[in-house]
């Protein structure tokens, strides 16, 4: 994938030198403008300053938390915020979320992972994402507009409640969906708690869309968290 | 008391019929009343009454009436005979009935003493040993509570038990009380042992009444210390107690038969104790210093080979083209992928032994265990691994990242000992009562005897080819099961390999299968 033409902004809050190190090179060298800060004070400063496309924070930093550096940019801030958590720390990560962070990568990650997240939150924040009126995952289009769904020249039937759900997971494509999230979208804010219900029709979903649907390789599950639809 | 009431009573059923017997037959009714009061009174009484009933005989019976004197001096005759009938009747009778009283003791004494050593040979905890030690010495004794109070590690006593529940007994001063006798070995408020009971004046406890001890004024119940030669392993508390001193004596001396026996048990377990403890602490050294030598070569190993590798890249000798750059990377990252998967498990190997692993239960399908675990291997390893999971496979309630480690550790297992290029298959099935995964390969197998050691913190299998992680990984997926209610074991694969199989009790399993 080649950088956008005009280079995004990209704020790293990091508190380790070299993570910043690394995390200022993987992305610099994709042409992304890095600007980086050592804690989180530096990192709502900067952020003011330069109000970047996009943040990525580290979750543990000491002095302020990543948690209320996102809790505080998420008073003006709109762009969306990338999380670093370590592995275990699922807690954290789930809190980062409800304070309104866009997705997290999980220490110690790899560059293709980051830069895939990082590529899918732009993707999505630039509109692109949630207009485009087909989507294509794999061998499989999603149309939409037209609300069907192929594999090459098979036509696949879905519900009307497993479309909204697939729809919403490719506007979102390579990017956590939240539980929440999928259930305020697809049956209302009433229903937000009722994961259950969610969990048997992702797995019909599965069962229609998945060629092996018991180990699921598009619609993967983000344990304790949501899900994901993967597109590589 | 008795010997009074009787002989007078005697005296005046008597007295109006003194005309239709003769004078010496009243001798005789006489001898009746000595047995009898010897019957129910003992030695003591029964010596009383016969010299009441010579007395009231010469008094009422021997003419003149209503003096001492004697006008038949046949008749001092008689009255000598009688005494002497009388108080060796008295004296025999009397002793029977002792013998008969203490033997009847004797034997609910031993029969206390048989329960209670029966109850001991099933080496019941310490509380229940506390539990039962209270209950006999209620039975024994009458009083409302009793207690056993345990020395904690800090040598402060508790009390473990009282009885009943709710007795207010345990008042700061009864605890100090408690303490004092624990500290000095001296019992609190005991009488002088009972007469006549042999042995017991040697095994008594040094006793002293409460306000030596320290309290405000007397009390009525007792502190006895439970000691071996050793060791004080605690006290029993008994109270209030009622009765004359003699009474509570021969209580005492059975509290003291059940605190002997209670000592001994109770040091025994101390013993025992402290033997497990040396053994639990010589096998955490072993543990530690098995662990040291499996951290430092499972993360200086790959840290070794990176460095070097990375310090060839750095050489200025080498005109690096991109192509050999890139082979050297690799090898990199492949030490990274196992430094990171070592580190892990020795996190996830010390958060297990703080105890501290909480399942976060959830529902979740294997299916999506799965395809997380295998996305964790590295990605030329992923197509060896083949799976055919049923579809009508239900759901089952666990802790979703847990389970993907206990898989990913089964596959990465598997993948290593298939050796290169070997087959790895998943599968699963739901049975009655249960739902089973299992990771099977086309490797060498695990030797009988080795089935159960796999899952030992450290055990490398001996067919393990080269080195391979820390040996944590199947003691990890074992402690997570467990945790989960279930079970894991290794079966043998025909014609070659072994299978990991994974049980999940029926409670993690849902009842609805997938529509």
């Amino acid at each position: 994938m080649s950088a956008p033409e005009k280079p995004a902004k990209i704020l790293v809050v990091d508190d380790d030198p070299q993570i910043r190190r690394a995390l200022t090179s993987i992305l610099a060298t994709r042409k992304y403008q890095v600007i980086a800060a050592a804690d989180g004070a530096e990192g709502l400063d900067q952020a003011i300053e330069h109000n970047p496309d996009l943040v990525v924070l580290d979750m543990a930093m000491p002095g302020m938390s990543g948690l209320e550096v996102c809790r505080e940019l998420r008073t003006w801030y709109t762009a969306p915020i990338l999380v670093l958590s370590v592995r275990g720390a699922d807690a954290d990560k789930i809190a980062a979320l409800d304070e309104g962070a866009d997705d997290y990568v999980t220490k110690p990650f790899s560059a293709g992972e980051l830069l895939a997240r990082v590529r899918a939150l732009l993707r999505r924040a630039s509109g692109q994402a949630a207009a485009a009126p087909v989507v294509a995952i794999g061998d499989m289009e999603i149309n939409i507009a037209q609300r069907r769904v192929r594999r090459g020249e098979q036509e696949i039937e879905l519900t009307r409640t497993e479309f909204d759900i697939l729809a919403y997971l490719a506007q979102n494509a390579d990017t956590v969906v939240t539980s929440k999230m999928l259930l305020e979208k697809v049956w209302g804010p009433e229903y937000r708690d009722d994961t259950q219900t969610l969990r048997v029709h992702v797995s019909h979903l599965r069962r229609k869309i998945e060629p092996h649907p018991s180990v699921p390789r598009y619609i993967l599950t983000e344990p304790g968290v949501g899900f994901r639809l993967a597109t590589s | 008391m008795a010997a009074v009431a009787c002989t007078a009573a005697a005296t005046l059923v008597f007295l109006p019929l003194r005309p239709d017997f003769a004078k010496g037959q009243w001798a005789l009714l006489y001898l009746l009343i000595v047995v009898f009061v010897a019957g129910i009174a003992g030695v003591r009484p029964a010596m009383l009454s016969a010299t009441l009933s010579f007395l009231a005989w010469n008094f009422f019976f021997l003419p003149p009436y209503g003096t001492f004197r004697v006008e038949d001096p046949k008749d001092w005759l008689s009255l000598l005979v009688f005494l002497a009938v009388g108080v060796a009747m008295g004296l025999q009778t009397g002793r029977m009935r002792e013998r008969h009283a203490r033997a009847v003791a004797r034997e609910r004494e031993t029969a206390m003493l048989n329960r209670f050593s029966s109850q001991l040979v099933t080496d019941p905890s310490v509380p229940e040993v506390a539990r039962i030690l209270a209950e006999e010495a209620r039975e024994i004794t009458g009083a409302g509570a009793a207690a056993l109070f345990i020395p904690d590690d800090s040598g402060t006593v508790r009390a473990l038990l009282s009885w009943p529940r709710d007795a207010p007994i345990l008042d700061a001063e009864t605890l100090a009380l408690a303490s004092w006798v624990h500290r000095q070995s001296k019992a609190i408020g005991l009488p002088l042992p009972p007469e006549g009971t042999e042995g017991q004046p040697r095994d008594w406890p040094v006793s002293v009444n409460h306000q030596a001890a320290g309290a405000a004024r007397e009390r009525r119940d007792l502190f006895i210390p439970l000691q071996t030669p050793s060791r004080q392993s605690g006290v029993l508390y008994v109270g209030p107690v009622e009765g004359a001193a003699g009474q509570i004596a021969h209580q005492v001396a059975l509290l003291l038969a059940l605190t002997n026996q209670a000592s001994v048990f109770l040091e025994r377990k101390h013993l025992q104790a402290a033997v497990l403890q040396a053994e639990a602490l010589k096998e955490a050294d072993r543990l530690k210093s098995t662990f040291m030598s499996a951290i430092s070569h499972e993360l200086k190993t790959p840290l070794a080979s990176i460095i070097a590798t990375v310090s060839n890249l750095l050489e200025e000798d080498v005109a690096w083209d991109r192509e050999g750059a890139r082979r050297e990377l690799q090898a990199v990252q492949r030490d990274l992928d196992r430094l990171d998967e070592s580190i892990t498990e020795l996190l996830d190997v010390s958060r297990l032994e703080a105890q501290a692993w909480q399942p976060t239960l959830d529902w979740c399908e294997v299916g999506e265990i799965l395809s997380v675990a295998i996305s964790r291997l590295p990605p030329d390893q992923r197509d060896r691994v083949s799976h055919v999971l049923p579809a009508d496979l239900p759901a089952i309630r666990v802790d979703f990242q847990q389970w993907v480690r206990v898989l990913a550790h089964l596959l990465r297992n598997a993948l290593t000992y298939s050796g290169a290029g070997g087959r790895v298959g998943v599968g699963a099935r739901a049975i009655p009562n249960e739902l089973e995964v299992w990771v099977e390969d086309d490797g060498p197998g695990i030797a009988p005897d080795e089935r159960e050691r796999v899952f030992e913190k450290f055990h490398r299998g001996r067919t393990a080819t080269g080195s391979s992680g820390t040996g944590l990984g199947l003691a990890i997926a074992r402690e997570i099961a467990r945790v989960h209610g279930g079970r894991i074991w290794v079966e043998d694969v025909i014609p070659h390999g072994a299978r990991f199989m994974i049980s999940l009790p029926r409670a993690a399993v849902s009842e609805v299968t997938k529509p």
